[in-house]
């Protein structure tokens, strides 16, 4: 019998992984945007945030907009490709159920 | 008892993503005003040139068509924020940047060689780009009703090769007003429909 996959931890958390779905889909994502999708709070956030970055799965772009800060997040190469590992990981697991 | 546990833990998980996902292409950007925009310019070049004669009649029009919209583009980001761009999202304005930015191009170069003798060669090949830009863009999009607007424009631009110059008026008006006025404010009514939908779901 194969032995089923690890789910990885980084990803696994709700709202991280809700997170990474988002940017996969777009270019890059506001911070209010995300806040918006996800509809998380501030703090959350951006702490879920901060762990994707840590573990290289997204960058963050901080600039200034009309004297108004902006931080844009986009899903890095590392990111995408063990987003696409976990999908892999969850379907091997679920197997036949789906 | 565990395994059904994680395994409805698991389903949760692809439902997540799929939904995020969905989510995150789900755009409320608003493009059926571009159209009509363009198509009322496209109708007042006609006019201006056909009451004046005014050799600069289309290039002054053409050029603060694309001003009013980059004023009105910047106006509708700064009051509403910017969604994200997607591939889809870029693949689309490349594709009418790129007919604008030939259009003008090449129906300068004609009009300023003195070559441009016929307003049927106008129109065609002004049909011409415009179709191709919606063929382009239906093929993208994969939306059967937008590649019937590129079907009508180029039905115009041969019927301008083959008609007289009255035929060839008519076929252009008729196309400009179908597949920019009418399909513009198609594109409007749906989507401020989507946009109370996701105002709904939200």
């Amino acid at each position: 019998m194969p032995e089923l996959p690890e789910l990885n931890p980084v990803i696994h958390g709700k709202l991280r992984l809700a997170l990474l779905s988002l940017l996969v889909g777009v270019e890059e994502a506001e911070f209010t945007w995300l806040r918006a999708k996800t509809g998380s709070t501030d703090g959350n956030l951006g702490a879920q945030l901060v762990k994707l970055e840590e573990a290289g799965y997204v960058a963050v772009e901080k600039k200034f907009v009309q004297r108004k800060p902006q931080s844009l997040y986009r899903i890095t190469e590392a990111g995408r490709a063990a987003f696409i590992e976990y999908v892999q990981a969850i379907k091997q697991m679920l197997g036949s159920a789906i | 008892m565990t395994t059904s546990v994680e395994e409805l833990e698991l389903k949760d998980r692809l439902s997540l993503i799929e939904s995020m996902i969905a989510e995150g292409r789900r755009t409320t950007a608003s493009y059926g005003w571009t159209f009509v925009l363009w198509g009322v310019a496209y109708y007042v070049a006609i006019i201006w040139n056909s009451m004046s004669s005014f050799y600069l009649a289309w290039p002054i029009t053409m050029v603060s068509a694309c001003v009013l919209m980059g004023v009105l583009v910047w106006r509708k980001r700064k009051n509403s924020g910017s969604s994200p761009v997607t591939t889809m999202r870029r693949a689309i304005w490349s594709i009418w940047i790129s007919m604008g930015l030939s259009m003008f191009v090449i129906l300068d170069a004609i009009g300023y060689s003195g070559r441009l003798t016929d307003w049927r060669i106008f129109a065609a090949v002004a049909a011409t780009l415009v179709g191709g830009a919606n063929a382009a863009s239906s093929l993208t999009l994969k939306w059967k009703l937008q590649f019937a607007c590129a079907i009508v424009w180029w039905t115009s631009a041969v019927i301008s090769c083959f008609g007289t110059n009255l035929q060839s008026s008519i076929a252009f008006l008729a196309a400009n007003f179908l597949c920019q006025i009418v399909f513009g404010i198609y594109l409007m009514i749906r989507e401020a429909c989507a946009r109370r939908q996701a105002v709904a779901h939200a």
